[in-house]
């Protein structure tokens, strides 16, 4: 997505590369860059996530930080009445590509925010967001899901959803009590409060069904995954399959103004998907233990400039 | 001043009065059957017109290319502005750019006059369908805007791919060098897990997944696909297949209405 100007022998040489099946940095079409995952670094919010896809201090870093509020319902809301939503946002940081100065990162914040809200708010997420009502027709709780984009190497699709997955699986909610209380006109109302201890907090309920995204990068005639920055600028169109763990397919979308693809080519590419985020699951879910056992390593010391930029 | 005294609580209605015609009810989308009695995999009647948007003589500012396109309720205008010099230059490759509204009176609520993020992204969305049919390469620094106005919607999904076949169409009236139209369609999944097509917007709120595809028929390739909600793959695989079908057949209506306004617009010459 960032621009790049390549040559056209290194162009040359990226395409017709994937299409005898190698990459310039030795992996296979399927594989996947190292990522680093680290989750709760941020105390104000109710959960967050860093990931980062690729080498040190070089790949793709996404920054998630989640934020609950209670909403008054109302029926322009466009939310049921007896559920809560999820609310994404994505920014393009000016610091991840020069281009992205100004209104530069307009297209591209729109274009990822729908995606992620195809993917994330709805049923199709896995998420129980009925569980996210407080009193039907009433009030309900709102996610703010909020990504920064710190550097952009290639990717950027796949590594949003996997740290937006961390970071909802690091949410805690308050606990709310509802009771009823009579009116003057003796009749119940129901009234919610919102208990204010830091130990009792819930989780989320349906984290686990939460989709994975495989995005596939078209070069050639054939496609990747987990492009690097060069192969992104050489790929002519892009698919992202959001995969739920019960392989069933939570969204699609095609990406890419250059080309479309063949229909040999898409069902190719559907087959591979389930494959791809099979794997991503044992990953992530390998990942996401190890970032969560660090965290409450980490607990008892106080927060430094030093736990957040230390893996990165 | 006595001439003006009129009785003001009279109502001063006409002498004879008719009752005035009520819409018709509509009936909720059950498993059994489609509101408006379609079959499941019928398409709303697509109408046509190229070129309603007149070329003003001697006017950079008319558009070079328009058209007009129904289909059922939904009603969508384009027009298509260039090859010509723009914001933004590609020096090898030209750019195509779509803006697309809708009109604040085009959906059961009012809709902002101004452009939601909602709109940005369906102009995104039909920037990636119909760009892979133009062939961009021979306008280079050039750009192509396309400004789609929805009149009336029914249907999100519906709207979009009836935007996509009417931006083909500007496009060919525009005169716009392309490999081939793009032609669009939209499935949803309904109660009983079939996919019916091209669906109003009550039959799209009450089903689970919405799916939209847009295709180059006679290169056969899948410029667009969207899907939003779950399925299995295997449901996947069959709305692939079936709006692979039904695309060929919207895409043959758009090139009919082509050839014949064409032909048209060749006896008028003569």
């Amino acid at each position: 997505m960032a621009s790049l100007t390549l040559s056209p022998a290194e162009h040359d040489f990226i395409t017709r590369g994937v299409e005898s099946g190698f990459r310039s940095d030795g992996r296979g079409s399927l594989d996947r860059r190292e990522v680093t995952l680290r989750i709760g670094m941020i105390s104000q919010a109710n959960g967050s996530a860093r990931c980062r896809v690729g080498n040190l201090g070089v790949g793709t870093d996404i920054l998630v930080g989640i934020k609950s509020e209670v909403n008054p319902w109302s029926p322009s809301d466009g939310v049921p009445e007896n559920s809560g939503t999820i609310v994404c946002n994505v920014d393009c940081s000016p610091s991840a590509a020069q281009e992205f100065e100004g209104r530069g990162a307009e297209e591209l914040n729109v274009e990822l925010t729908q995606l992620l809200d195809r993917i994330f708010n709805g049923p199709q997420s896995g998420i129980d967001l009925e569980k996210l009502c407080i009193i039907p027709k009433q009030a309900y709780w709102i996610l703010h899901v909020d990504v920064l984009v710190l550097d952009v190497k290639g990717g950027i699709v796949d590594a949003l959803v996997w740290a937006t997955r961390a970071a909802l699986m690091s949410t805690r909610l308050p606990r709310v009590v509802v009771e009823s209380i009579p009116d003057e006109d003796g009749v119940m109302q129901a009234e919610f409060d919102v208990v204010d201890d830091p130990e009792d907090m819930t989780e989320l309920v349906g984290v686990e069904n939460m989709p994975m995204a495989v995005t596939f990068f078209q070069i050639g005639r054939r496609f990747v995954v987990d492009p690097s920055e060069q192969e992104e600028a050489v790929s002519q169109a892009r698919m992202t399959v959001a995969v739920s763990p019960s392989m069933d397919i939570c969204a699609m979308q095609k990406g890419g103004v250059l080309r479309g693809f063949s229909p040999a080519l898409l069902s190719e590419i559907m087959q591979s998907a389930q494959n791809v985020a099979r794997e991503e699951f044992e990953r992530f879910k390998k990942l996401y233990s190890e970032a969560r056992s660090q965290t409450l390593d980490r607990m008892d010391e106080p927060s430094t400039g030093s736990t957040f930029l230390v893996p990165f | 001043m006595s001439t003006n005294i009129i009785d003001r609580r009279r109502i001063n209605g006409p002498q004879r009065s008719v009752e005035p015609i009520y819409a018709k009810p509509v009936v909720a989308f059950s498993g059994d059957g489609r509101a408006d009695g379609r079959l499941p995999e019928s398409v709303r009647p697509i109408f046509m017109r190229t070129g309603p948007i007149s070329p003003q003589a001697s006017s950079a500012a008319s558009p070079s290319g328009s058209a007009y396109y129904e289909q059922g309720r939904i009603r969508i205008s384009c027009a298509i502005y260039g090859p010509r010099q723009g914001r933004k230059a590609n020096p090898r490759m030209g750019i195509f750019n779509c803006e697309f509204k809708y009109a604040p009176f085009s959906c059961s609520w009012k809709r902002s006059h101004l452009k939601t993020s909602d709109e940005k992204e369906i102009g995104l969305m039909l920037e990636q369908a119909v760009s892979p049919a133009i062939r961009l390469e021979v306008y280079p620094k050039a750009n192509v805007d396309a400004f789609v106005t929805v009149i009336e919607s029914d249907g999100k999904a519906a709207t979009i791919s009836a935007a996509i076949n009417c931006i083909s169409a500007a496009l060919v009236d525009a005169g716009i060098e392309l490999y081939d139209s793009v032609a669009a369609c939209s499935v949803a999944l309904s109660k009983d897990l079939q996919w019916v097509f091209d669906c109003t917007q009550q039959e799209e709120d009450a089903a689970s997944c919405s799916f939209l595809m847009a295709r180059m028929p006679s290169v056969d390739e899948v410029t667009y696909l969207l899907q939003h909600g779950k399925t299995t793959p295997k449901q996947t695989a069959d709305a692939i297949h079936v709006c692979t079908n039904v695309s060929t057949q919207v895409y043959a209506v758009i090139c009919r209405h082509l050839k014949e306004t064409l032909e048209g617009k060749n006896e008028s010459d003569q």
